[in-house]
């Protein structure tokens, strides 16, 4: 059990931690900082989280997320509405998310080199489409969905949190949430339980898709700029999270509440570190320990388990 | 005596796999280890070759009390295994495998490809095996293998071979090919171990005797001195009817009816039917079809031809999801790998099948969930500390009745039942068999595959012997294991003749 409550322990020792060791670190303006930061990864760990309960891994989410954006960005260069450009990057995201899903069940290949693939096709449509140049000429408006407030807090955290909850929501009280665990856990048994394995494995990653899709816009409207070149190396920072989180990549174990502590763990470490003055390259490697320190302490608990 | 085997247990979780089994061999000597599926055979024989430790007991090597802790200690003391299951490196050669982990070696510590070659060669030259030196394992044929790992284990040097049921993969002349070898090794003073289920195949060979049952050796001595029905007798132990004994019933209206349904090669014309209240044995050596059987008619694998009918009505199943549409289970002999989502609660497995039931507006009714599964854990008597108890924590008797809720909440009718009992405590044996009695007088259809006769005979009304794909032959109740055995084994005319007699 206490293990099982190890990672809210660190993220309450890191906040506790955090806020002795620098005045700066409690102030509404640095806290809304790090809740701008990590929404974006946050979003991303969310889809990834029901990826890694069905036993899939999603290794495009930076290049889904950059299309995304571009997408989304173009619309509204185009003279589309805010709200229609934010559409179209949402159903850019899901759109990949169905074809990594797709790709994956129908062609029986191993998720990891599907979207080991489509992390360079999606990257490479996205610069042939951009001529790898940014998108500038963006309403003002938009800047709000990454960088406005509503009662006082960040608009994305009143999104992420209705993500969460919704992503809670699927994968607890939802068939599709159900056949995810399961497929994830045995998908075999799945199959031979006649669960329509297909179909669901294909629901997640577009689920996922889409969530990395609204991740762009997010992005894209804190940048106020549609970068072709966004997103590099973000797939490794929404593992971690979901992994920090008590999520499994051999499949079955995961949860939205573990994800979001592992993912503002990573975003306290990246803060505390900016504050505190040490040095980026130094982050790294401590972000790298903290990962493997993480999984070593969940496997400690299940081999205890079984 | 070259080895003495004392008192050896062990558990594996709940479950005994053995109690007090011994045995003593002589260099030189064949020695038969027989016994029931689940009986021990097996796992005694891994810790003998240090895959496995025993909880407790006592093993005598050359006179010297030993330990293995792992595979390369039993080899390091001369035991080696031949295993039923191939545990090859298939993408090496047949020498580099056979050289594998005791590579010859050159200065610097670069392996000899050249001699690894030459002694693989000169190896099978010696025994006439039809194997060359340089062949990707990965190509050669089940019988091959089989070649590869007795290489394997004669050129580490061994004074004890184990084989695990080295002929159930192989046709009848590398059966005998396979037997010369034992003869051949024995003549040099080597030690054998022979696992195998066939009685008729033993005689040949064997010069002695031990027989295992439910974990403990229950005869050991010559062969000669021992009458088959004798080691019949032995194995099957206390007539199964202590075990359990069913009182039949009067059969209701066909449920499910099967029409020369055929998958090349594995199964080809099956025709049978099954009514409502009856329990159908499937009978049948290793090889025979029974599984391909269970999984062509769940939609598991797609069929050439044939027709299904479910309560009169033709259905067409394409797909797992098809056939638990129309209201088949399928009871899997593998439950770990394809019956159970062992990290998820018993609960969540046990409505994994019909969810429908228990949403609503498309939302899981969590406290509906956790009726129902208590419903059901009552009514098998699944013992569990509750629904929320991870299925990979219970015992295997338990896990398999998880498996068969899930079923009755989906409210099958028709049941497939591959290996019921596999994996299981002989008290937790007799518990199964009565669900599968309350599921046929409930008015199910039952398909019951079994590997122990014995079990067939107490529990099925009628018993189909497939062989070769092919259903051999029906006996009715009460059926013997003499009359399965002809059928399992002999030509299909020949059986016939015996039947007209």
């Amino acid at each position: 059990m206490i293990q099982r409550l190890l990672p809210f322990l660190t993220l309450i020792l890191l906040f506790a931690g955090l806020t002795l060791a620098s005045p700066y670190f409690l102030t509404p303006t640095n806290l809304a900082s790090v809740i701008r930061q990590t929404a974006v990864i946050n979003t991303m760990a969310l889809g990834m989280t029901m990826i890694i309960i069905a036993g899939g891994i999603d290794l495009s989410v930076g290049s889904i997320l950059a299309f995304s954006g571009l997408m989304g960005t173009m619309a509204m260069e185009a003279g589309l509405p805010i709200w229609q450009g934010v559409g179209i990057g949402l159903i850019s995201g899901l759109f990949c998310g169905f074809v990594n899903g797709a790709l994956t069940v129908k062609l029986r290949i191993n998720p990891f080199i599907v979207t080991l693939g489509t992390l360079g096709i999606v990257r490479g449509v996205t610069l042939i489409i951009s001529n790898g140049l940014p998108v500038h000429r963006i309403p003002q408006g938009f800047a709000f969905l990454g960088e406005g407030n509503v009662l006082g807090v960040p608009f994305v955290l009143w999104i992420l949190l209705g993500c969460a909850g919704a992503t809670h929501l699927i994968l607890e009280r939802t068939r599709l949430g159900r056949y995810t665990y399961a497929i994830g856990s045995n998908t075999d048994a799945a199959f031979y339980t006649g669960i329509p394995v297909g179909f669901h494995t294909i629901a997640v990653y577009a689920i996922s898709g889409l969530l990395c899709g609204l991740a762009g816009m997010i992005e894209a409207s804190r940048l106020m700029t549609g970068q072709p070149t966004a997103g590099q190396g973000y797939e490794l920072q929404v593992i971690a999270a979901v992994v920090i989180g008590g999520g499994s990549l051999r499949g079955g174990e995961g949860s939205v509440v573990g994800t979001l502590v592992g993912a503002f763990i990573m975003g306290l470490l990246a803060n505390g570190s900016d504050l505190l003055g040490i040095s980026p390259y130094l982050q790294q490697a401590i972000i790298g320990s903290v990962i493997i320190l993480a999984v070593t302490v969940d496997e400690l608990r299940k081999r205890k388990l079984a | 005596m070259l080895l003495e085997l004392k008192d050896i247990h062990k558990r594996f979780g709940g479950v005994a796999a053995l109690r007090g089994a011994h045995l003593a061999v002589a260099a030189g000597e064949i020695h038969l280890l027989l016994g029931e599926n689940g009986a021990g055979k097996s796992t005694l024989m891994k810790i003998l070759a240090g895959m496995l430790s025993p909880d407790s007991g006592r093993i005598v090597w050359q006179g010297r009390e030993v330990r293995f802790a792992r595979p390369a200690d039993a080899a390091a003391n001369g035991i080696a295994m031949v295993h039923q299951e191939s545990l090859l490196a298939p993408h090496l050669t047949v020498a580099e495998n056979i050289f594998l982990g005791r590579e010859p070696r050159l200065p610097l510590g670069f392996v000899s490809r050249r001699k690894m070659q030459e002694a693989a060669a000169r190896l099978i030259e010696e025994h006439h095996f039809p194997l060359q030196a340089g062949w990707r394992v990965e190509k050669l044929s089940p019988a091959g293998k089989q070649l590869v790992e007795i290489c394997r284990a004669i050129q580490h040097g061994s004074s004890l071979l184990i084989f695990d049921e080295p002929t159930a993969s192989l046709s009848e002349s590398e059966t005998r090919e396979v037997f010369g070898i034992v003869q051949r090794l024995a003549e040099r003073n080597v030690a054998v171990i022979y696992i195998t289920h066939r009685l008729e195949e033993l005689r040949a060979i064997g010069h002695s005797v031990t027989i295992l049952r439910d974990g403990e050796t229950v005869h050991t001595g010559p062969l000669a001195e021992l009458p088959t029905d004798r080691i019949i007798h032995l194995m099957a132990g206390r007539e199964l009817a202590t075990v359990y004994e069913r009182r039949p019933l009067a059969p209701g209206e066909e449920l499910l009816r099967v029409e020369k349904l055929t998958r090349k090669p594995a199964i080809e014309d099956i025709s049978f039917r099954i009514r409502a209240g009856e329990i159908v044995g499937l009978a049948g050596l290793v090889g025979a079809g029974r599984t391909e059987l269970c999984r062509a008619l769940f939609g598991i694998d797609a069929v050439d031809g044939g027709r299904i009918f479910l309560a009169g009505r033709e259905v067409h199943i394409r797909s797992p999801r098809d056939a638990v549409r129309a209201g088949l289970a399928l009871i899997p002999e593998d439950r770990q790998r394809a019956g159970l989502a062992t990290l998820l609660p018993l609960g969540q497995n046990l409505t994994a099948a019909n969810l429908a039931a228990i949403s609503r507006f498309g939302f899981i009714d969590r406290s509906a969930e956790q009726a129902a599964a208590a419903r059901y854990i009552e009514r098998l008597r699944i013992r569990a500390e509750g629904p929320r108890q991870l299925a990979g924590r219970l015992s295997g008797g338990n896990q398999q009745k998880v498996v068969i809720a899930k079923w009755l909440f989906r409210q099958a009718r028709v049941f497939l039942f591959d290996e019921p009992t596999r994996g299981i405590d002989v008290g937790a044996k007799a518990e199964v068999f009565e669900v599968m009695d309350e599921l046929a007088r409930a008015g199910a259809a039952i398909l019951m595959v079994s590997s122990e006769m014995a079990e067939l005979i107490s529990v099925a009304d009628r018993i189909l012997v497939m062989r070769q794909g092919r259903i051999a032959g029906e006996l009715a109740r009460p059926a013997t294991q003499e009359a399965i055995l002809r059928y399992a084994t002999l030509e299909h005319a020949a059986a016939l003749e015996e039947q007209a007699e």
